[in-house]
């Protein structure tokens, strides 16, 4: 009984250890962030970019649509004319201002989805950490500008 | 033909009134029928054919526009068909077919009846290929009305409104087919006084609001059910609000006050609320200026050298002036602190004790929307003495119109102008300020037939008419009975109902939104709250165990009097502007030993003022107003500012209350809701819940009488030196469009405002060489005012017409605290 147990136990322990000595082989799946890159995927959802057409103007018309659809309210925005001689964006209307703020959007990409003009996209940055809780309300500003992120897309 | 008739919709026997139109049964019996041109506040047209539905006659089965189609009696009418399916798709196909589906940028996305239809009736597909029609987008027909005439499905709603309620048809088809469109008459932009409405009518988003143009997603707003402040119909509005901020108002339905409608002043002169000029912290002048302290520094300030004034020179040496743009609780408050807590009757408020007022306002205003929508007519001659309701009561002036148009009521107008609704038939009495008197007896002589009134066919003609009526209503306003003539006014008036006859009603009407609430809360200088006189012993009585204090029984100063008076040390100020209206006064506000000043706004008054404390306005705190038909409705809480430090008036009193001793026991103004409904009778049980959405009138019987002093005419004739020197008889009234700080801060309104100018009878400009649009100097043995010249033959001759609160021409320049005054008219 007792010498039983005992075999039994050492097989499982070798067994344990198989799976040890079997990744030991292996590379790690971890990643050095952030001195080296994180391939995503390209439809990966990461900080939220407002989008210009070729000429120039903003693509968002400040329709409000983002933020109906928004399902933790995360997006703030608010409209106003266009002025007829330099105008933000085509037609009458514009975002006077676009916020998205960062700590209670859950990027679930309703938003892009809700956008008649392919305005708001989540684009590939992921790297969103701040310090003060009013730097996670990304301004228009930010949004209309964000900069190259530094990320390698991978093949789907 | 009977009364009721029976029909069949879907299969489900409906018993409706005889002609009902079969679209309103439909919604009777719960049958929805979608409709894009029919309303049930406009006559029927039937152009959209989006209400067809399936209907049984002689001649086989057929489709009918139910819209325009009377029920009859044992009508088999089918909603829910294939075929009806079939004709609603295709109906919506051809109104979208032009239709630019621009939603994501269109105000009206969201609320839309076209994108709701379209949801629940379309096709769900569009077959269009080809290019939509072209057509102006997105141009104003009206400083707050904005058109987009791709949008437009071409229902008529606009058009028929401003016809049949307005009876201004400046909107119209043009074009023909295809091309047709609604627009304006070129370069005649549309200036109803209620044209704002056809906003709320529009079925798409063809005419939109300029002023709160992409401010506002329906979906984003909260939707706080109030009433409009800016006159004493008290519409019933709805504040539709977002962060903290009055976005949007639109009209909601009170059938017993404004119908569906409001005007554009109510509409669209919010953008005071959020104004950044509010005043936002309390003011104390230190050294000379007037700097930013805390509430508890002001107060005490204020109650120390209250009760030092109080000691030195009696209670009667301060006064207060309330105001009827401010709450029934805000006015309550007041009134019970300088009765109460200071023991003087000193208070009052602008056209208050200084105009000779009836305590119960209109009996109805239903009863002047009636002809329309009832067989039971109440009204069926109305004489407006002294009232413009065009410019000071629009909403008035639009169930006035429908009462005349289509209830057949006579209208006779005695005015000092021709007013707009002079346009319609019936006698207008001209008269110059000053003489309504002898106006108001050769008028009651006529009825009388006591005496001929020579050659004046006008005077006859509306004797003919009041003494034909079996129920007359007179209305007349502040401007008619103002100052020591005004108790002979108000009883050369009821003389004038006397004689008329049994069924005649004589009813005085207040310009303020709370007019009619102020004098109930007893904001005179001779009338306890409940309009009780100071020496009735039963209202002292209650008071003073409901207080705890004893009353004053002497009469206090009114208004003017307070200003005129040299003997005042203090004065409090609530939601006044004495300042501004006469040199005078502003000069006596200097000599104050202490002024207070509560206000929204820097004022003339407030930058003189040893304290400014700030006050919440009509949105922002709960409080409950009284029109000019007593109906007490609520204007709750909309919108909060959170960085202002700006409190209620009632607060604010009882917070001074404590600071001078006396333990008031408001904790919350439900609180003072309720006192005031045991301290005024009339208003016993309304109480806040007891209100509801749609007010409650209280009843008139309750009221005291009012005082019959029959006092002497005090209208001096002008001398006939002074008539040479000063030629023409001022005339002032308030106009809708001013520019008083809560409208002149909505800039998108400055191009309506009333401008600058001084307006003369066309014979008058030629006898001085005036033309329209020359600058000229307008003198009185007062002051002087440089303004410029327009001329209109509404202006009777011998008159020179100067409204109230215009930019930079102070009409109070000239009267300075007096009603009636002589200038003339040079040119600079």
């Amino acid at each position: 009984m007792e010498f039983g147990d005992f075999l039994k136990g050492a097989s499982e322990i070798g067994k344990a250890m198989g799976v040890t000595l079997k990744h030991l082989r292996q590379r790690p799946v971890t990643v050095e962030f952030p001195h080296e890159d994180i391939p995503i995927y390209p439809r990966f959802r990461g900080r939220h970019e407002l989008r210009r057409y070729a000429n120039g103007l903003e693509r968002c018309i400040g329709c409000c649509l983002c933020e109906a659809a928004c399902p933790t309210e995360a997006i703030y925005v608010e409209a106003a004319e266009n002025d007829p001689d330099a105008p933000l964006s085509p037609g009458e209307r514009h975002a006077k201002v676009y916020e998205v703020n960062l700590l209670r959007c859950v990027f679930c990409g309703d938003c892009e989805e809700a956008c008649p003009t392919e305005a708001i996209v989540l684009g590939h940055d992921f790297a969103m950490a701040n310090y003060e809780r009013k730097d996670f309300v990304l301004t228009k500003e930010q949004l209309l500008n964000p900069g190259m992120p530094k990320v390698i897309i991978r093949p789907e | 033909m009977a009364e009721h008739v029976t029909l069949t919709i879907n299969e489900k026997e409906v018993s409706v009134p005889a002609r009902t139109l079969l679209v309103d049964a439909a919604r009777l019996a719960g049958v929805e029928i979608p409709v894009f041109c029919s309303h049930p506040k406009l006559d029927p047209v039937g152009c959209c054919r989006m209400c067809l539905v399936e209907v049984d006659g002689p001649r086989g089965t057929a489709m009918m526009a139910s819209c325009t189609m009377p029920v009859g009696d044992g009508m088999v009418v089918r909603t829910d068909t294939e075929q009806v399916r079939k004709v609603q798709e295709a109906n919506l196909g051809f109104i979208l077919l032009n239709h630019p589906l621009d939603c994501p940028i269109c105000d009206k996305g969201g609320e839309c009846p076209l994108q709701d239809q379209t949801m629940r009736f379309g096709q769900g597909i569009s077959q269009l290929i080809e290019p939509k029609r072209l057509a102006k987008k997105h141009y104003d027909i009206s400083d707050t009305i904005v058109l987009d005439q791709e949008r437009c499905v071409l229902c008529w709603r606009c058009i028929r409104y401003l016809e049949e309620w307005e009876d201004k048809p400046q909107l119209g088809l043009f074009e023909r087919g295809n091309d047709t469109i609604v627009d304006i008459q070129e370069g005649r932009p549309v200036d109803a006084k209620t044209s704002g409405n056809i906003i709320d009518l529009c079925p798409v988003g063809a005419l939109t609001n300029r002023v709160s143009r992409f401010a506002y997603r329906p979906w984003e707003i909260e939707r706080t059910p109030s009433i409009c402040m800016h006159c004493s119909v008290g519409c019933n509005v709805r504040l539709d609000s977002r962060t903290h901020q009055l976005r949007r108002i639109v009209g909601r339905e009170n059938m017993q006050v404004n119908d569906q409608w409001i005007c554009d002043k109510g509409r669209f002169a919010h953008g005071w609320v959020n104004d950044e000029k509010r005043l936002a912290a309390p003011l104390l002048r230190k050294n000379g200026k007037l700097t930013q302290v805390q509430w508890s520094e002001a107060l005490a300030y204020i109650a120390g050298k209250a009760a030092g004034i109080k000691e030195k020179y009696g209670a009667d040496a301060i006064g207060a002036i309330g105001s009827g743009k401010i709450s029934n609780e805000g006015n309550y408050a007041l009134q019970r602190f300088m009765r109460g807590v200071i023991g003087t009757n000193n208070i009052d408020h602008r056209d208050g004790g200084d105009v000779a007022a009836l305590p119960t306002g209109l009996p109805a205003l239903a009863e002047l929307m009636k002809p329309q929508y009832g067989p039971d007519p109440q009204v069926d001659t109305v004489l407006l003495f002294g009232v413009d309701p065009s410019e000071e009561l629009p909403v008035l002036d639009l169930h006035l119109k429908r009462a005349i148009l289509r209830g057949g009521v006579k209208l006779i107008i005695a005015h000092a102008r021709k007013i707009e609704l002079t346009r319609y038939e019936g006698p207008y009495l001209a008269y110059k300020p000053g003489e309504e008197t002898q106006l108001i007896d050769s008028l009651t002589q006529a009825v009388q037939g006591t005496a001929e009134t020579e050659g004046d066919s006008a005077a006859r003609a509306a004797a003919g008419l009041l003494s034909e009526s079996e129920k007359a209503l007179i209305i007349y306003g502040p401007m008619a009975a103002r100052g020591e003539g005004g108790p002979v006014v108000r009883l050369g008036l009821e003389q004038l109902a006397q004689a008329a006859g049994e069924g005649t009603r004589v009813a005085y009407v207040g310009l303020d939104g709370n007019a009619q609430g102020c004098r109930d809360m007893g904001v005179l200088p001779d009338r306890l709250p409940g309009q009780f006189p100071l020496d009735d012993a039963e209202a002292k009585a209650r008071l003073e165990r409901l207080w705890g204090c004893t009353l004053s029984g002497s009469p206090g100063y009114t208004y003017k009097q307070m200003l005129d008076s040299q003997e005042m040390r203090a004065l409090f100020v609530n939601g006044a502007n004495p300042a501004a209206e006469s040199p005078d006064w502003a000069a006596s506000l200097d000599d104050l030993d202490l002024l207070v000043v509560t206000d929204l706004l820097p004022t003339e008054t407030a930058e003189k003022a040893d304290v400014v404390l700030p006050a919440q306005g009509w949105a922002e705190s709960d409080g409950t107003y009284t029109n000019l038909e007593r109906r007490v409705q609520r204007a709750p809480k909309a919108v909060a500012d959170p960085k202002s430090r700006a409190a209620p008036d009632w607060m604010i009193f009882t917070h001074l209350a404590r600071q001078m001793g006396a333990a008031w026991p408001f904790t919350d103004v439900r609180s003072v809701t309720e006192e005031m409904t045991w301290a005024v009778p009339a208003y016993a049980g309304l109480n806040w819940e007891a209100l509801g959405d749609q007010g409650r009138q209280w009843a008139a019987e309750a009221a005291p009488a009012p005082e019959s002093t029959g006092r002497a005419a005090a209208g001096v004739p002008a001398g006939a030196s002074e008539e040479a020197d000063y030629p023409l008889s001022l005339v002032t009234g308030t106009v809708l469009y001013d520019s008083g700080t809560l409208f002149g801060l909505t800039e998108q309104m400055h191009g309506m405002a009333h401008g600058a100018t001084v307006t003369l009878n066309p014979a008058d400009a030629a006898t001085f060489g005036v033309e329209a649009g020359s600058p000229v100097t307008v003198q009185s043995d007062q002051g002087q005012l440089e303004v410029t010249a327009a001329v209109d033959a509404q202006v009777q001759q011998g008159t020179a017409w100067i409204p109230e609160s215009l930019p930079g021409a102070p009409v109070g320049a000239l009267l300075n605290g007096s009603y009636t005054q002589r200038v003339r008219v040079e040119r600079r």
